[in-house]
């Protein structure tokens, strides 16, 4: 049953733009798009852009959607539907946030600029169904039973919140009585999204205007930290007894849960199924890949070194593959658990795509503050063995002086925007569009970036530039990719290969091909024909610098 | 308890477990595999740590699976003894795991919270366990740890000495906190250790 959401729709009139793609490496001026947007001569026709979306900010006293103009020229003269015409102002949520998420980011996302770091935890313990400040939370997550029993909340004490789990429950069995499953429901702002899982009602609650497919996929996710935790097996406890509570089970793992819904607000992981490396130079990932496919190959199912939630190296044993979320989910875990940087340890975890069933036993331990090993194996005795895997891991690393490495990448951070290169800068009709935007940023008021390998399932993003330095506004930003990526797969209407979207608060682009999906911010003024150039050449420039920010070859996740 | 399929099975697979050879080395230099159970929030973490590393940190961080460490003391004897020590999650998920961890091990340190009795009864059961599937010649002990807490003690000491006894344990109640009789926990095992031939000296 879906109740509808007729509110979040605005139709938005649609320009069409041909953006030029070639399938290769921009190599010549012929390939960038002319002034006029029109497709060059001598690229692929089929990879020309098919629809693409222009919204021009007309009037920036007027409000909400309202604000927003277009023209439309589609190639089938359908008008596709903007999922979410918001997003990108709400502002709102940022303001009311406040109390709850908002000293975060310089932990995760080298922000830096703003703040003390973000500390997992449950907050506001005390409050209940009851509390006024409680009903305000603008984004509420709810674990339960189907027997109505709580299992989490994000916040409050869920046995205060019988009463409330119970409606909930009674909302989703209501339905299913009648043969239906509820999806959402809309209710003034609030959109209350449910999941069913078996016996594990997922539900979240929230008036961020955050798209139904986004509040969806992050409830997959945290049902999967569930089973990362406890595998799908706790559902025969619910078979042996309905009224079982599971809240002893996950005793302690709060944080766990808090640091996943955080990841939601900066983590791009959480919405692209795609992870990402620590940059480092090809010849030093090579060693370390050389050492862990060593280690695999002695009985090792995945080795994984990471530096906080990014890859340094993973090799699997032969034929097995790890998919990005269990990724994610696994370095969540492991970076919430404050115990696993005490020692080493020895513990059973399960990943959900590759097993749900089962338990797999992961050896981990920090190298350094941030660096980490883990090691997963199905045989619950290897623990020496793996110790001795890691000895050898970690004396190659101090031969060869990656730690060292791994540091200064640290410091380094991801690309600036400002350091795309100029060199494919071209003189002619195109010349006067560089003039045009200058200041902050990179070209073109380039102000950050997304680019997702689809064959590699890596993302790469670039640091934030300095118009968009305080969280607030960096979550903001992640909302709107987050957006744009639901709008972009959109099933009913997508997908699509291009969409240019422009605001008060940025221009974006966004640019889907076979191999590899782009998203990109500007500054709101940028020029549309300049921005399209500038995405060329990041990708261009992406492509030459893969070796050093991907993880190639031997890579599990081809198989 | 838990997820039933999740156990693993304690009867497949060797009887070494996490076993790198329990009581090893020559008479001079023994090596030990020790556990500790307990229910969670205890202290076991604490007790391990103030013994390893002598520190003591009051922020509760709750342990995954199972934590690795290890220690190596000397006797007046001029023995030296080394623990590798499994300090296991209290958490009611991996109680399942336990068998994993204190199979083959040689010394079992069961601890509780003085102040609570609930833990004392967690204490209770892990003695049974480990009498029902741990070694025979098991070494254990029952430590009641959180000693510093003694205003809100509600575990009394005789009632505590009188289950030790009864159950063939040695006693010692501890504080992590003002590390209060943990080193000399350790020293007390390593004196009961069986030696693995007639100590010189």
């Amino acid at each position: 049953m879906n109740i509808d959401r007729a509110s979040a729709v605005d139709d938005l009139p649609i320009s069409p733009l041909t953006l030029e793609e070639s399938s290769n490496d921009i190599t010549s001026p012929s390939t960038v798009p002319s002034s006029n947007g029109s497709v060059p001569s001598g690229s692929h026709a089929e990879d020309v852009v098919e629809n693409v979306k222009e919204d021009v900010v007309k009037d920036l006293s007027s409000v909400g959607g309202d604000d927003v103009l277009g023209e439309n020229l589609e190639r089938d003269g359908e008008v596709p539907v903007s999922p979410s015409s918001s997003g990108c102002d709400d502002a709102r949520d940022e303001i009311e946030d406040v109390d709850t998420d908002s000293n975060h980011g310089a932990m995760t996302v080298n922000s830096a600029a703003d703040g003390a770091p973000w500390v997992p935890g449950k907050r506001y313990h005390d409050e209940d169904d009851s509390s006024i400040s409680w009903r305000k939370r603008r984004k509420h997550f709810f674990v339960l039973s189907n027997s109505g029993k709580p299992i989490y909340s994000r916040y409050g004490d869920e046995h205060k919140l019988a009463g409330f789990s119970a409606t909930l429950q009674a909302i989703i069995s209501f339905v299913e009585n009648g043969g239906d499953h509820v999806k959402f429901v809309r209710a003034g702002k609030h959109q209350v999204v449910f999941l069913v899982k078996g016996p594990i009602y997922l539900v979240c609650i929230s008036c961020t205007e955050d798209p139904y497919e986004s509040l969806k996929g992050q409830l997959e996710l945290i049902y999967g930290q569930v089973l990362l935790i406890l595998t799908k097996s706790v559902n025969k406890c619910f078979e042996k007894n309905s009224k079982f509570d599971m809240t002893p089970l996950l005793g302690g793992t709060e944080d766990i849960f808090s640091s996943l819904i955080h990841a939601f607000g900066w983590n791009p992981a959480t919405f692209l199924h795609a992870y990402t490396c620590l940059p480092l130079t090809y010849s030093s990932r090579q060693a370390v890949c050389s050492i862990l496919q060593d280690v695999a190959d002695s009985g090792v199912l995945f080795s994984i070194l990471m530096c906080k939630h990014k890859v340094i190296s993973l090799e699997g044993a032969q034929k097995t593959s790890l998919h990005p979320d269990d990724m994610l989910l696994l370095s969540n875990f492991v970076l919430a658990s404050e115990s696993f940087r005490t020692s080493e340890s020895f513990s059973p975890i399960c990943l959900p795509r590759y097993n749900p069933m089962g338990f797999l036993y992961a050896y981990v331990h920090f190298i350094d503050i941030d660096t980490y090993l883990v090691l997963l194996t199905t045989n619950s005795d290897a623990f020496y063995h793996l110790k001795d895997c890691r000895k050898r891991i970690e004396s190659v690393l101090v031969k060869l002086n990656v730690l060292g490495e791994i540091q200064k990448s640290k410091l380094d951070g991801n690309l600036h925007v400002e350091n795309l290169p100029n060199e494919f800068l071209l003189s002619g009709p195109l010349q006067k569009n560089s003039e045009v935007i200058t200041g902050v940023g990179g070209p073109s008021g380039l102000w950050h970036f997304i680019y997702r390998s689809v064959y590699l399932d890596q993302y790469v993003s670039s640091e934030f530039s300095s118009p968009l330095k305080n969280s607030k506004q960096q979550k903001r930003l992640y909302r709107c990719y987050q957006n744009l990526y639901i709008s972009m797969h959109d099933r009913e209407t997508g997908p699509y290969r291009t969409q240019f979207k422009r605001d008060e608060n940025y221009a974006l682009l966004c640019w889907i091909t076979q191999d590899f999906e782009l998203y990109a911010a500007f500054d709101p003024l940028a020029d549309k024909v300049s921005a399209i150039k500038t995405c060329n050449k990041v990708c261009h420039w992406i492509r030459n610098m893969e070796k050093e920010i991907f993880l190639l070859g031997a890579n599990p996740f081809s198989w | 308890m838990g997820c039933a399929s999740s156990v693993p099975d304690r009867n497949a697979g060797s009887l070494t477990g996490l076993n790198d050879g329990s009581t090893a080395s020559d008479s001079k230099n023994l090596k030990v595999k020790l556990v500790l159970l307990g229910d969670s929030g205890v202290g076991k973490s604490c007790i391990v740590l103030r013994f390893v590393r002598g520190q003591f940190d009051p922020t509760s961080k709750v342990t995954v699976g199972a934590s690795f460490l290890s220690q190596t003391i000397a006797l007046p004897d001029s023995t030296t003894v080394k623990f590798e020590i499994w300090d296991t999650a209290g958490q009611e998920r991996y109680a399942a795991l336990a068998p994993l961890y204190y199979r083959g091990a040689a010394v079992a340190v069961v601890a509780y919270d003085i102040t609570s009795s609930e833990s004392f009864s967690k204490a209770k059961y892990w003695v049974k366990e480990l009498q029902k599937h741990g070694s025979p010649d098991i070494v254990m002990a029952l430590v009641g740890n959180k000693a510093d807490l003694h205003e809100n003690r509600v575990v009394s000491v005789e009632d505590a000495v009188e289950y030790a006894e009864k159950n063939g344990m040695f006693f010692i109640e501890t504080s992590a906190k003002t590390a209060d009789n943990i080193n000399q926990l350790f020293e007390e095992i390593a004196k009961r250790l069986p030696r693995p031939s007639v100590v010189s000296v």
